[in-house]
């Protein structure tokens, strides 16, 4: 339903690419806003991309830079010219605010010619759906007369700033609305100096319509096989060698298990060369990248999810495993220990520490059923009630109306 | 037996990597005839017994590298160049870039072709048909992994590793793996990466220094170094996992990794482990600098989970450094525990911190020792001539009773 007292809010998103239909976190989001009488712009800066139907908003992509020296110059010569005769205002207050900050007269020119696609709109809010995607376009919100708001995700507050240093340093000192996924990373954002009246946790939310089982009552000893299972990205921060290296202790203490992960990546070599040379490569199955239906399909016939992550901003995965009453084991990785309590909806791990793991592991097999029972149930109650979509948009809907 | 071979040296690039090049100028030495095929990304300098048959990569080179061979072949070799065109037909390589590979190798067509990775065996088994023996070198990934997470290429290696002529192995326990592809024990030759005459003495004598001078005083951390290009083979992960050990343990020590800066996920995990101010990540250093930091350690760690033979190993035992590996691939062929160095097993920090730990209360006439047994193993073992001899038996013992 429309609510008409928000509908001249006009909200422009930055991203780095238009979300695919599988990115809920941002679809969810933008429809949430659309059917509260918003008006979303979607301003991209990589690559365009095909909109997903169910998102009708206009999309403004950033200008092609690349290719050679006489190319590049003829692109930023033209997006120069028409940025200073169509948005002269706009264009000199970008401008003048990066010289006052210190920025030479060649390196405010060349950010004005990289944000001069986001000068264009008149907007209410200036969304940064990453961190790093307002590095360098600091000023464009003011330039506007728009609110600023930035989006952390994991990523972009622990691992950007190991390898851009200080690249935050210009964006902390102005005035930003930001959102994280968790309290941990509240704290985080604090420590960096950002006033906590500045920071919004809005944590991750899924569809518990469509990830949606009865509790986990299945009894795993005796001689039936464990399935485990973990649905990630192949790499190195999801901290699956060392969930292999626990899965091979496991074995040792003689549990019978299979364990699948869904799930395409970068390391897939490294993993399976691991998992040969722990001895454990016969129950283990790397299943590639599966469509949603299919994971909640393998969801469906596992016991235990494993998320032993090094680096982790929250995880839908975890959520959703959850939602489908998996007993869950996950790292104290960042935002992992707010989206699993443990001994409580799951179990959380001390990570980089596979024997520890190993350990909780056969701890949680070896539970009674009513126990398993009792923490599945807390676990899909929480997950319905406190990370459903709907209140995610609510969260954002505040979130814009500060 | 053939008095004056014609050797081709194929590693698809001039130059190639180092220990090639040192086997290319050491087959020279002993009076072959080398022949290089390839890319040519540097300018070559070789001495007059090698024949450079390069090109650049443009287009332009492409094109006339191939156009040259072709009226070569045409003219003179037609019946060749008919017999290899079918047979590109039949295996659907028709594309351009095959033949400006391949037309050269046909032309010259030398006694040996020796290639040295096997990924790309498949390209030149057709070699054996126009009379030139087929040598492949069982190289680290090649052998030991990718094959593993890759069964295409395991099936490649079983369909043709029956049928290569000879194999170049750098260990006796890659020779072993290779076997289980179809390689025949009687075509593999263990030859051994050796250390240039000149270096070695001047490295034995540089030795000498680090042997006799104070070590392990309380107030002077441990200086441990590793050397090498930062993939997950290294096994990093372990050995900054071993550190926060060694840093619980109260053991004051200092950690570099050359060749280790500006990767995310070591940055990430020296922050996790509060290890900023033991460990450092340098950037890949001059082959001399990379020697004087060797020199300047107390010991050279190799934390591989898998290796053919680490040529840094080799280097850092020749200069008179303490080495400690762990057990993989053919390390225990150089480094016997307690004798020539320390060896542990592989995925273990904790076998790594407490091997650290006993090796910073070795005793000085202990570790001086272990010093002078490293230096003649490798003397004894990895000397360039030993290399050379050992290559030139290879190849000449392909044409025993022809």
């Amino acid at each position: 339903m429309t609510d008409t007292t928000r509908a001249n809010k006009r909200i422009g998103l930055v991203l780095s690419a238009v979300p695919g239909y599988s990115e809920t976190f941002f679809t969810n989001k933008i429809s949430g806003l659309q059917a509260h009488g918003f008006e979303v712009q979607l301003f991209v800066t990589d690559q365009s991309g095909v909109i997903p139907d169910v998102l009708d908003c206009r999309v403004q992509t950033a200008p092609f830079f690349k290719g050679s020296a006489f190319r590049v110059l003829c692109t930023s010569s033209w997006v120069l010219l028409k940025t200073i005769l169509c948005q002269p205002v706009r264009s000199f207050r970008h401008f003048q605010l990066d010289r006052s900050v210190g920025f030479s007269f060649s390196a405010s020119v060349k950010r004005l010619i990289k944000n001069a696609f986001l000068l264009e709109e008149s907007l209410d809010w200036l969304h940064f759906g990453f961190g790093m995607l307002a590095v360098g376009r600091e000023h464009v919100a003011t330039a506007i007369q728009a609110r600023m708001a930035v989006s952390f995700r994991g990523f972009d507050l622990y691992l950007s700033p190991l390898k851009h240093p200080n690249c935050y340093d210009l964006l902390f000192t102005k005035n930003v609305q930001y959102h994280v996924l968790s309290e941990e990373m509240k704290g985080d954002l604090q420590a960096n100096g950002v006033l906590e009246s500045a920071i919004t946790v809005i944590t991750p939310a899924i569809d518990v319509t469509f990830f949606n089982s009865k509790p986990n009552t299945t009894e795993l000893e005796g001689n039936s096989k464990v399935q485990l299972i973990t649905v990630a990205r192949l790499h190195w921060k999801k901290g699956l060698e060392y969930t292999l290296e626990a899965l091979a202790v496991l074995r040792q203490a003689g549990v019978d298990f299979h364990y699948s992960i869904i799930g395409t990546g970068e390391e897939r070599e490294r993993l399976v060369f691991a998992a040969h040379q722990l001895g454990i490569i016969d129950a283990v199955t790397f299943m590639g990248q599966l469509p949603p239906e299919a994971v909640r399909e393998q969801l469906a016939k596992s016991d235990i999810y494993l998320q032993y992550s090094i680096q982790e901003g929250f995880c839908n995965a975890v959520l959703e495993a959850q939602a489908m009453g998996l007993l869950c084991v996950v790292s104290d990785a960042e935002g992992l220990q707010e989206n699993v309590l443990h001994q409580e909806t799951g179990w959380v791990v001390a990570k980089r520490q596979p024997q520890l793991l190993a350990k909780q592991l056969v701890e949680v097999i070896q539970l009674s059923a009513d126990d398993k029972e009792a923490t599945s149930i807390r676990a899909i109650r929480r997950i319905r009630d406190d990370f459903n979509l709907k209140k995610q948009q609510a969260a954002f809907l505040a979130f814009y109306n500060t | 037996m053939k008095t004056s071979l014609k050797i081709a040296i194929y590693s698809g690039e001039i130059p190639s990597t180092t220990f090639i090049e040192r086997l290319i100028s050491g087959l020279v030495g002993s009076g072959a005839s080398v022949l290089i095929f390839g890319i040519l990304r540097e300018k070559p300098r070789y001495s007059s017994g090698v024949t450079v048959v390069g090109y650049q990569l443009n287009r332009f080179a492409k094109f006339w590298h191939l156009a040259r061979y072709t009226l070569l072949l045409t003219l003179f070799k037609r019946g060749d160049k008919k017999r290899f065109d079918v047979y590109l037909q039949q295996q659907q390589k028709t594309d351009l870039y095959t033949k400006v590979k391949c037309y050269p190798v046909l032309w010259h067509r030398p006694d040996v072709f020796h290639l040295q990775w096997a990924k790309g065996l498949a390209d030149w088994v057709w070699v054996q048909d126009f009379g030139m023996k087929l040598v492949v070198s069982l190289r680290g990934a090649h052998i030991n992994y990718s094959p593993i997470a890759d069964t295409a290429l395991a099936a490649m290696y079983r369909e043709y590793f029956p049928k290569v002529d000879g194999f170049h192995a750098v260990s006796e326990a890659i020779g072993l793996e290779a076997q289980t592809y179809g390689a025949h024990p009687e075509a593999i030759h263990v030859v051994y990466s050796g250390l240039p005459a000149s270096e070695m003495e001047a490295e034995m004598e540089a030795g000498i220094e680090p042997v006799v001078k104070p070590k392990n005083l309380p107030a002077k951390p441990f200086q441990i170094v590793s050397v090498g290009r930062p993939h997950w083979k290294k096994g990093y992960t372990y050995a900054l996992d071993a550190c926060k050990l060694l840093k619980e343990k109260g053991t004051l020590f200092e950690y570099t990794i050359i060749g280790g800066a500006h990767v995310v996920d070591y940055q990430y995990q020296i922050v996790d482990l509060e290890l900023d101010n033991e460990v450092r990540l340098l950037s890949q250093k001059p082959f001399n600098e990379v020697q004087r930091l060797i020199l300047n350690a107390d010991l050279l760690l190799l934390s591989s989970v898998e290796e053919g033979i680490a040529n840094v190993v080799l280097e850092a035992m020749a200069l008179g450094t303490l080495v400690l590996s762990t057990d993989c691939g053919g390390m225990d062929e150089v480094i016997h525990d307690g004798e020539t160095g320390f060896l542990v097993p592989i995925r273990d920090a904790q076998a790594l911190a407490d091997a650290i730990i006993a090796i910073t209360s070795l005793p000085t006439a202990a570790a001086l020792k272990i010093k002078k047994q490293a230096q003649l193993k490798i003397k004894e073992q990895h000397s360039e001539a030993l290399m050379t001899s050992g290559m030139m038996r290879l190849y000449e013992g392909l044409f025993v009773g022809s």
